[in-house]
């Protein structure tokens, strides 16, 4: 299986003057599959973020390497190659929009790489058309929903033709809406495009159906592995002040209650199937 | 308050005027600004008012917004003229008041003065009814790229005023938020005299400067993650292509500037 991003033993700190020199990340190891549909999870401040901008570059490693396609993101000769492979989506959409119009845009990035204008035309209407917000192409961005603002941010890297779009909670400001919009756009250029997807997020519901979900806490990784191996560990995950689903929420407590229910239940539908079975 | 801000003055609309290509409508401003200060009668001003006035009948603009924009600079205009009709010396002396003089050389330079100066905010002030800031801002970026080999900032200029158009909508929402809210605790931003007014903006002013800066700093990583490094081997998606229109609009002009030139040599 060919790995699109490899993390060996990524430890980071923010240069600071104190004297109290704490690390965001700690000794992460990880290997991302090409083509999957990651989730990482973790509470404010369990460095997230901070493992999302190693990488593209916008961070480097304090101790470790990552790597990105097997470029080291040390390697300055290669950054724009890493930054072109893996995209990243900002939390906030109004402050990613670079141009006063959608279709420019999403134009911003292939031009910034030096494509002909014939080819970013074609990259514009495709990356639009991914995400749905071709017909919305002559707007300006400020007359858009945050659900909108956002595919059009995703179509802004899309058009970068990345392997790989990292998401740094890329629903958190919007409404429910949009959260919905933004999560099936997300997911159908999993499936369709085969971009690899690592989101970022404190949804749970949003990483239910990932391939691989990973949770975060005080800079290190503490559970890795398929959404139902994760979920199923409540007690843990209500430790370091994760909530899970609802439903699987409701399958503990019935659990604790002394029913025969297995634990690893994520969906709804999986919990009406287990009932009326 | 904030909604009625129109960036720029632009009236959009499907004219040729309107769909002229914007390095040649700056072009063609410059040129005619330029052929003003060439006229030296006022017989030459007739063919300056046929221009303006065949632009203003095919772009459709109605005249009372040509004379919004004259609107503000009305305090330039009348020192201007005042300044000159009280201290030209020559010709014959008029009338005189105390140390002033009014002279028939001094009202004859008022005169031209004046007209120069409407004559270049209606020039202008086409071009900025006609051309949206965004097609402003590609002509400009167009024409001063030749000038970039000389250290002209072309580019940098261009992606400023892009992003200036962008965040103006952003930042007027925003403020309007603030406003709400600073209203909701108690905040006065309608009575009193204008220091006392002035002063209540400082609640509005203080949060919205720190909110710009902090996205700023977001843009600043959001373009860098795009890849953005300057102005060096960037490409556009719109690329401007000049037409049969835009010759034929240079022509009209250029025979314009040759009318007002060979004015000059009439005796009246």
């Amino acid at each position: 299986m060919e790995h699109i991003i490899i993390t060996q033993h990524l430890s980071f700190e923010y240069n600071t003057e104190e004297q109290t020199r704490q690390l965001v990340l700690k000794d992460i190891n990880l290997r991302f599959e090409k083509g999957q549909f990651i989730g990482i999870i973790g509470h404010n401040g369990s460095g997230k973020s901070t493992l999302a901008k190693q990488f593209n570059a916008l961070l480097l490693p304090t101790d470790g390497k990552v790597y990105v396609k097997g470029m080291d993101t040390k390697d300055t000769s290669h950054l724009w190659d890493i930054r072109q492979t893996a995209g990243l989506v900002f939390q906030n959409p109004d402050n990613q929009i670079v141009a006063a119009i959608v279709e420019e845009d999403v134009a911003f990035g292939p031009e910034n790489l030096g494509i002909p204008p014939d080819e970013i035309r074609e990259r514009v209407e495709y990356a639009l058309k991914a995400v749905g917000m071709w017909e919305y192409k002559d707007y300006p961005p400020h007359m858009l929903s945050g659900g909108q603002k956002q595919r059009v941010a995703i179509a802004g890297i899309i058009a970068m033709k990345p392997e790989c779009i990292i998401l740094d909670e890329p629903t958190a400001m919007l409404d429910p809406i949009g959260r919905k919009e933004v999560i099936s756009t997300i997911k159908k250029l999993n499936k369709e495009e085969g971009i690899t997807v690592i989101l970022i997020t404190h949804f749970m519901e949003e990483v239910v159906e990932a391939d691989r979900v990973i949770v975060m806490d005080d800079g290190k990784v503490v559970l890795d592995g398929t959404p139902k191996e994760v979920f199923k560990e409540v007690g843990l995950l209500k430790n370091i002040g994760l909530s899970v689903p609802q439903v699987t929420e409701l399958a503990y407590q019935l659990k604790n209650e002394g029913f025969d229910i297995p634990s690893d239940i994520l969906t709804v539908k999986e919990m009406v199937d287990f009932i009326c079975r | 308050m904030f909604r009625n801000i129109t960036i720029g003055q632009y009236v959009p609309g499907d004219s040729v005027v309107h769909k002229l290509d914007p390095r040649i409508k700056i072009i063609i401003t410059f040129i005619f600004i330029i052929a003003i200060f060439f006229i030296n009668k006022l017989s030459g001003y007739l063919f300056a008012v046929f221009y303006l006035w065949l632009i203003i009948a095919i772009s459709k603009i109605p005249f009372s917004y040509i004379l919004k924009g004259l609107r503000p600079v009305i305090v330039i205009l009348l020192l201007t003229v005042s300044l000159n009709i009280f201290f030209t010396p020559g010709g014959t002396i008029l009338y005189t008041v105390g140390p002033l003089r009014i002279t028939t050389g001094g009202l004859r330079l008022a005169l031209f003065m004046g007209l120069r100066l409407i004559f270049l905010i209606i020039g202008t002030s086409l071009l900025t009814l006609t051309t949206s800031p965004i097609s402003l801002t590609d002509g400009i970026e167009h024409i001063l790229k030749p000038f970039s080999s000389i250290g002209v900032p072309a580019h940098e200029l261009a992606m400023m005023m892009t992003i200036a158009l962008r965040f103006i909508p952003t930042l007027i929402e925003e403020a309007e938020k603030i406003m709400k809210a600073q209203m909701a605790r108690g905040a006065d931003f309608e009575s009193g005299n204008i220091v006392k007014r002035a002063k209540g903006l400082v609640p509005l002013l203080v949060p919205l400067f720190i909110s710009a800066f902090r996205r700023a700093d977001e843009l600043a990583i959001a373009m860098e993650s795009r890849c953005y490094k300057g102005g060096q081997n960037r490409t556009r998606m719109k690329q401007l292509k000049t037409q049969p229109r835009d010759y034929a609009a240079l022509a009209v002009t250029l025979i314009i500037v040759m009318l007002i030139v060979w004015n000059r040599s009439w005796t009246w």
